[in-house]
């Protein structure tokens, strides 16, 4: 392609004429560092439930490591702990960049930094002490709920910020998402930690549901693609497919995904023109999510031979692979008669994690692999050991998605037989929590391997600097 | 006891009409900076080098 080589060495040469602008990136490190951390620690509790669906009393008599704390604290802490604080240290090292101006901030970066590490502890401390708002994904006291929006209204001035004093008009696709992000999280997370509060009944469910799904499709969602966007050319060295692509598929996300929460409650007591609703906005979110998919595959037309050696791209590749089917995954439960069967049972979380875990946090892995050794100017400690991690997680997570996803349908058909006794659909399902457990393991593998790379990189900097 | 239900669902009402009028802001600002234009394509190619940027002077 003459023409995009044409316009890429443009680019170059017009870049090139003028000094280099160089980047603090203080606070990006300090949310990936501390992300990092938790990712570890809260792995650690990820396999001690798993090892719990296995044997059941273990542990059972410590207070603080009952099920019930350890699920919360392994929800929050993956989400806010790990996946949004390092999606915002990526935020704070791609925006300015994409901008060609300094971050708006720094100080103001670290103080966010600080305040959202003080928020993780207190999580860390109420929710194993039990106090709980009993509301999924808003389990959170009321003064951490505060702290998370002064914290979130901190990040989203300097970002905003940053972008108003930018060097061009038009902005790269993933400042869009990174500011859809801001502004759909602050209605998202005030709709789902705040007016639920004074709801009741059937009202509030449908209030935390919108959360819930919203968590994952108005939060984790744009700000992943941001970084997909922004990863898979650098890392492939290749211009996208096309930005126009890039701009439909997130006008049409920002458009479809609020109305789908209500598809939690299908078959529930809720008005079925509202579970109708929620059905077509699921299936037509297929729409932003094959226009991305196909943007991605298209960039990487010719360029697929990477993947052998390039491990973030393996991580972005796979990624999107699972945006795929999780994408696909979604629509079609929300039909009323796959919901019939799978709704409530295990097939939901397999469905979560290949979200959670198999798209978003292998892109934020990956945003890692990418920036830390730049930021750091420095070379990754062991591409080998890189590959490992990659390998854990893709095993392991393969594993336990699967797993569930044929353990949720074997569920729900044995549920939607009455002369079933509940107790012998829950002995039934060991062999299927056993081999999420082990799974398990292979993904906490993956999380050491992934995060001892990251910290052995960045403490042997000055050991390995940087080709000029 | 005092009935939230309905304030609190105008409320999300409410924060659901800011940003759907934040979302109709952006769309026609985004026209008017040229995404649908001949020049569509120019920031793919520019990120590609966006560690080589030159300096902004204010």
């Amino acid at each position: 392609m003459p023409e995009e080589i044409n316009k890429s060495v443009e680019a170059r040469s017009s870049a090139a004429s003028e000094p280099a602008l160089v980047h603090d990136d203080t606070t990006a490190k300090w949310f990936l560092i501390s992300s990092i951390a938790y990712f570890f620690i809260v792995g650690i509790i990820a396999v001690t439930i798993a090892a719990k669906f296995v044997w059941p009393s273990l542990l059972g008599t410590v207070q603080y490591l009952t099920y019930g704390r350890l699920r919360p604290l392994h929800v929050n802490g993956m989400l806010f702990g790990w996946l949004l604080a390092a999606d915002m240290g990526l935020s704070f090292f791609m925006v300015p960049r994409l901008c060609a101006v300094k971050l708006w901030s720094e100080k103001l970066g670290i103080a966010t930094a600080i305040l959202w590490n003080a928020i993780i502890l207190g999580a860390v401390v109420s929710l194993l002490m039990g106090w709980n708002q009993g509301l999924e994904y808003a389990e959170l006291p009321l003064p951490l709920d505060i702290a998370v929006v002064v914290a979130w209204i901190m990040f989203g001035v300097n970002i905003f910020m940053t972008v108003a004093s930018r060097k061009y008009d038009q902005m790269y696709v993933s400042i869009w998402y990174i500011m859809g992000t801001i502004l759909w999280t602050a209605f998202v997370y005030l709709t789902g930690n705040f007016a639920v509060l004074f709801a009741t009944g059937t009202n509030q469910a449908n209030l935390n549901w919108m959360y819930v799904h919203n968590a994952v499709g108005l939060i984790f969602t744009p700000v992943g693609l941001a970084i997909a966007y922004y990863f898979i050319p650098k890392s492939s060295n290749t211009p996208l497919y096309s930005h126009k692509l890039s701009m439909i598929g997130f006008w049409s996300l920002a458009f479809v995904y609020v109305w789908t929460g209500a598809h939690h409650m299908l078959h529930g007591p809720i008005s079925q023109w509202l579970q109708t609703i929620s059905i077509a906005f699921s299936v037509m979110l297929l729409i932003p999510v094959w226009a991305v998919v196909y943007n991605f595959f298209a960039t990487m037309k010719g360029q697929w031979h990477q993947l052998k050696d390039n491990v973030p791209l393996k991580f972005l590749m796979s990624g999107v692979v699972f945006y795929l089917l999780t994408c696909f995954q979604g629509p079609m439960h929300s039909l009323r008669t796959v919901n019939a069967i799978v709704s409530k049972t295990d097939w939901i979380p397999g469905h979560a994690h290949m979200a959670v875990l198999g798209a978003f946090s292998f892109f934020a892995i990956a945003g890692c692999y990418h920036m830390i050794p730049r930021v750091f100017k420095t070379t990754i400690f062991s591409e080998a050991l890189a590959n490992w991690s990659f390998w854990f997680l893709m095993f392991g997570g393969l594993g336990f998605f699967v797993t569930l996803w044929l353990g949720g349908f074997w569920q729900g058909w044995q549920w939607n037989n009455p002369s079933i006794p509940f107790i012998d659909t829950v002995i039934a399902l060991k062999p299927v929590w056993i081999v999420r457990f082990f799974s398990g393991i292979l993904m906490f593998l993956g999380i050491v391997s992934f995060g001892y790379n990251i910290m052995a990189t960045i403490l042997g900097a000055k050991d390995r600097p940087a080709a000029a | 006891m005092q009935d939230y239900v309905y304030p609190s669902i105008y409320f999300s009402y409410f924060l659901f009409a800011l940003l759907a009028g934040g979302a109709l802001y952006f769309f026609l600002k985004s026209l008017k900076h040229g995404y649908l234009s001949g020049n569509t394509e120019e920031p793919k190619y520019r990120m590609l080098h966006d560690e080589e940027q030159p300096e902004v002077r204010k």
